[in-house]
Formats: structure tokens, sequence, C-alpha cells
């Protein structure tokens, strides 16, 4: 294994630059389109949260002076938070099951969880209000068998956006979960059992410590989509539970208040923003993505 | 079998092609039933006779509206609109002035004309039960607001908008002729007592699904809706007291390349026989003077225009002057 002269290790360099920069140039169509069509439009917007309806912070004393729109936000986290929880907790074992099962048994779950995914949002919303509802199979069938004499409250209100919520974001942290996981060798879990761990210290000590990085780049995937959640929160929640989407879709689309939507929607991009900065801070991207 | 899915897939693409042409009138709705209504009743005989084609676009969303206006490229020609809004928003310059050269203004209903639109359909709030569901029905908004003789969930309309507030302070007893200007702290203090059993509906069909399914057994609809329902086989039973008139309006965004094609569009969908064509299948009133009397006897009973003895009437210019104030206030307060 000779070393290298430094004229090959310059030729080396040489011919790797050229191709960082064709891989570049392959970017940029995409990268344009990026630019025209989403950071320019999201720019302009935000723009006119301090340019209407005159020059000046106005509209963010406004927003984050009100008790109410403050309401909302610590609503959108506490929602958003609750539901990367539960999510978590169901989708985990799942995860788990998905990697252990029998090969053939596994295509029929997955074909399940992508096929319920593929069907359409708002259909899948309310279905859930109909199975939910006061009057609905869910609270008949359990008055029917006698176990409750007042139909539960399921839905307009948070259990019923945590439930529509968390099922339709099971597949996002079922998927990359499922991934690390498998890649786990199974051989480590019975080495454990061999050096005497007890089942529950297998699973806190080693299995799951080896999928955190799935469970981390699940969770935060879930977080961050929930925070901009706009239809299932709107249909399955109260207004009481309203969540900053509905918000700003209200400012833009009702009120035509364009100043406060853009502000409420700088306010969601910069936590949101500093929340990814955090997990990258924390963990690393090279753990996020599972490596 | 494979020619014929070519020859189909040609068809679609020509459709699409022709869909997409300049000469084209783009008509812009809220979409389900009542968008169906105003193609059959509106549109298509507007298209046999003049040859332009009318392409149905939606649902309305007031933030496109002022993007187009603003960035002067309007691709909606006539839109359907609530009628506060389109006050507001032909003082706020959104708006092309009609050609009452081309529309008929007489024959219009004068409450909901102005320089810049035209009533569309108009509607009443009106207190609906589901008969099966309950052992008796609220016949007044002071019933409906009254949680004591009336226990259970009732539904009202979500969106800031006439109608709740009035119902709210009809109930706590003010006199029709004093409702405007709105008492909003008196009106907020009344529906803080009912708020916990409050199922909201942001759009018609949700409000028949909480009805029919006895969900929220009784609330505040269109009447429209109601007549619908009926005639699914749901036993409702409608109070006309004091109900709350509103209309939607038919507006045409400024800047829009087809002004002229746009004027015949609305003189056509408020002609008498296409204004008495769309109650006919809506339940929603005509607009238009003479419609009734082209109209089955019936039928006009069942309109909200037979109901005038109690009839409150949304005061639109209050609503277009004081829409955003109220409206800030309604979100902050059902969020509370």
């Amino acid at each position: 294994m000779a070393l290298l002269t430094e004229q090959e290790k310059i030729a080396a360099v040489g011919s790797i630059r050229p191709i960082r920069s064709r891989n570049f140039a392959l970017t940029v169509p995409a990268l344009l389109l990026l630019v025209v069509f989403f950071i320019l439009p999201v720019v302009s917007l935000l723009l006119r949260s301090v340019m209407e309806p005159e020059p000046g912070l106005q509209n963010y004393q406004a927003l984050l002076g009100s008790t109410t729109y403050l309401k909302i936000f610590l609503n959108t986290f506490s929602v958003s938070a609750l539901v990367t929880a539960v999510t978590l907790a169901i989708g985990f074992p799942v995860a788990w099951a998905l990697a252990i099962m029998p090969k053939r048994w596994a295509s029929i779950v997955f074909a399940v969880l992508l096929l319920s995914m593929w069907t359409n949002l708002l259909t899948r919303t309310y279905a859930w209000m109909v199975l939910l509802q006061r009057t609905g199979i869910i609270n008949k069938t359990l008055m029917g068998l006698g176990l409750i004499s007042e139909p539960l409250p399921l839905v307009n209100n948070l259990v019923g956006v945590t439930i529509g919520m968390t099922y339709i974001m099971l597949p996002f942290i079922i998927l990359p979960l499922y991934g690390v996981i498998r890649k786990i060798d199974p051989a480590i879990l019975q080495a454990a059992a061999l050096c005497g761990a007890t089942r529950w210290q297998a699973l806190s000590r080693i299995l799951i410590p080896l999928a955190a990085p799935g469970m981390v780049s699940g969770a935060l995937m879930v977080f961050v989509m929930s925070l901009g959640y706009f239809v299932t929160p709107a249909l399955l929640g109260g207004t009481a539970n309203m969540m900053l989407a509905e918000l700003i879709a209200q400012f833009v689309q009702s009120l035509v208040n364009w100043g406060m939507g853009g502000a409420a929607a700088l306010v969601l991009l910069v936590v949101t923003l500093a929340l990814y900065a955090v997990q990258l801070k924390l963990f690393g991207t090279a753990r996020m993505e599972g490596r | 079998m494979k020619n014929s899915l070519i020859i189909a897939a040609m068809a679609a693409t020509l459709g699409l092609s022709t869909q997409a042409s300049a000469a084209d009138l783009v008509f812009t709705s809220w979409g389900g039933t009542t968008q169906d209504a105003q193609k059959t009743a509106w549109a298509d005989p507007f298209t046999s006779e003049n040859g332009i084609n009318v392409v149905q676009d939606g649902p309305t969303d007031y933030g496109k509206l002022k993007a187009m206006v603003e960035a002067g490229s309007v691709t909606w020609d006539v839109v359907d609109v609530e009628g506060d809004y389109a006050v507001q928003a032909g003082q706020a310059g959104m708006l092309e002035k009609l050609d009452f050269s081309i529309i008929d203004k007489s024959k219009l209903d004068p409450r909901f004309l102005t320089d810049y639109s035209v009533g569309s359909f108009y509607y009443s709030f009106v207190i609906g039960c589901n008969k099966d569901a309950v052992s008796a029905c609220p016949k007044t908004w002071a019933d409906l607001f009254d949680t004591v003789k009336f226990p259970g969930k009732r539904t009202f309309y979500k969106w800031s908008a006439p109608g709740v507030i009035e119902a709210a302070l009809l109930a706590d007893g003010v006199a029709p002729e004093k409702l405007y200007p709105l008492d909003l702290d008196r009106a907020f203090k009344k529906l803080d007592t009912i708020k916990a059993d409050i199922i909201w509906w942001t759009g018609g069909a949700q409000s028949q699904q909480l009805l029919a399914s006895a969900e929220a057994p009784f609330g505040s609809f269109w009447n429209g809706r109601l007549t619908a329902l009926a005639e699914t086989g749901v036993t409702v039973e409608t109070s006309w007291d004091q109900n709350i008139t509103a209309a939607d309006a038919l507006v045409v965004p400024k800047g829009t390349n087809n002004k002229e094609a746009a004027m015949k569009f609305i003189a056509a969908a408020t002609s008498a026989d296409a204004q008495a064509n769309m109650a006919i299948t809506t339940g929603y009133a005509p607009i238009n003077l003479d419609s009734s009397a082209i109209m089955d006897e019936k039928l006009r009973m069942t309109l909200p225009d037979m109901q005038s003895a109690s009839q409150i009437n949304a005061d639109m210019a209050y609503w277009a002057a004081n829409r955003d104030a109220i409206g800030e206030r309604w979100y902050a307060w059902q969020a509370k």
C-alpha cells in the first residue's frame, strides 16, 4: 500500500471537485422551483406582516400581546407533543412486531399502513367523526353493552384531535422505526438474555438505545407535521382546541388580514426551525439519519 | 377496447383544452348541492343561449380573490360571496361596478343591491329540530338558548357572519327593531351561557349530518338544507319564528378580462326563470321579484320570502362596516 504522491493527491482532489459542482448543477432546477414557488411567496407573506396595514411591528404586538393567541400557540405545541408521545407509544411496538414477524405477514401489515396513507385525508377524518360522535358506533356499542349510560365525549374536543391525528401520523413513525429496528442484530438480544438481562433490561438498555435514532427522527417528523396541521383539528376538535394553522387560515381566508396571517406564520416558522436546530445540535445529522 | 380507451383519453384532453380557452367564463361558488343547482339553473341555459362556456370553480376564498386582484391576474369572472363581504369588498375597490344597462335591476330585490353586487339567492337562518330524537322541539331563539327546558347539544354556524349574534340577542329579549347596532357584549354574554353545549357546523353538509344523526338534535340552520334533509326522510321540524335572512351576492372581481360576458351571466342568473329554477332545487328564495309568480304554489310556501311575518333582515351595511372587528372578537371568543 504505497503512499500517494503529492501530485496524485492533487489529481484525486481535482477529480472530486468537478463531480461536486456537476452534482450541484443538477440541483439547480429543483432549487429554482423552490425559490420561485415556495421561498418567494413565503417571503412576500412574511413581509406583509411588517408592512400591513402600515410599516411596523404592530401585528406581532397584537399577536404576542393577546392571551387568546398565546393560548392558541400553547395549545398547538401541547397537542403536537401529546400526539407525538401517543404515536411513539403505539408505533414502537408495531415497528418492532413488523421487524420480527414473518415476511408475508409483514407485507400485509405494510399494505394496510400504506393503503390508509393513500386514502384521502378528508375522507378519513370524516370517518372518525362518524365513529366517534355521541351517536356513533363506538358510543352506541358501549351503551348497548351497558358499560356506559351517557355517551362519552370523544369528538369536538382534545380526545378527538388526538385520536384523529395519531392515526394519521402513525405511518410516519412506524416506517423510520422499522428501518432502524430491522438493522438491529437479534443476536444482541440473545446475548443480553444469556448474560442474565431481564426482558425489561433488554428493552430499556439495548433495544431502545439502539432504536433511538429512528425514534428521534420519526418523533421530530411527527411533531413538526403536527404543528402545521389543519384539517383534522378543525373537524375533530372544538373551537377551544384551535391550532395555529387554523388561526392562519382564518386570517388569510376569512378575515383577509394578511398582516396578522403573515405574523402568525413567521412565529410558527421560527419556532419550528429553532426546534429543528436544537434537534440537530443534540443528535447530529448522522444519527438522525439512522447511521 | 384499447382503441376506445385512446379515444376517451383524446376526448378528455380536448375537453381540457377547451376548458382553458380564454373566451370561457369562470364562475366560482361554494361547491356542494348549491353550486350544482347554480350550474343547472343558471350556467347551462346561459351557455346554450350565448355560446359562452361556463367553467365551474370553487370554493369561494376571499384570500384568493384578493391575491388575484392585487396581482392583476384575475381568473374568476363571477363569484358568489356572502352579502356583507360584497359590500365591504366593493368599498375596498376589489370589485368591478356592475353594468345595469345589461342587468335589469328594476326587478331585483333592493335589499341585496349595491353598485358592485346583486343578490345571488337568499336564505334564512331558522331553528331546525330532529323530531324523532327529542320529546319537544325548540320554537324560538329563546328556547334554543334554554338548556334547562331543552337539554343537549345544539349546533350553530361556526364562522363570523350575520346570524348567530343576532339570534343570541333576540333570545336575550332584544326587540328586533333595536337589534342594530349589535350589542356585542350582551350577545357574547348570552352565548357564554350555552357555549359548552354548542357543536359548530362549518358547512351545509355537516349541519345536515349533525341533525340527521341527532348528534345535535336542534340548532340554527340554513333553511334550504332542512328542506333537502326532509326530502331524504328525516323528520325535520322547522321553526320560522324570527327567521334571520341573509343573502349571497354575485360580484365581478376587479380586472377580469371577461367583463362583458360576466355582466351578461349575472343578468341571466338573476332573471325570473333562472332564479325560480334555482329556488325549486335548493329551497332558497329568489332575489328576482317576478320569480315567485311563476313558481308552484305549494313550493312557494316553503321559501323564506313567504315567512316575512316575524322575519328579521340582517343589516349587511352594518356588517360590512364592522366585519373585521366582529370577526376578531368572534374567533377570540370561540378559542377562549
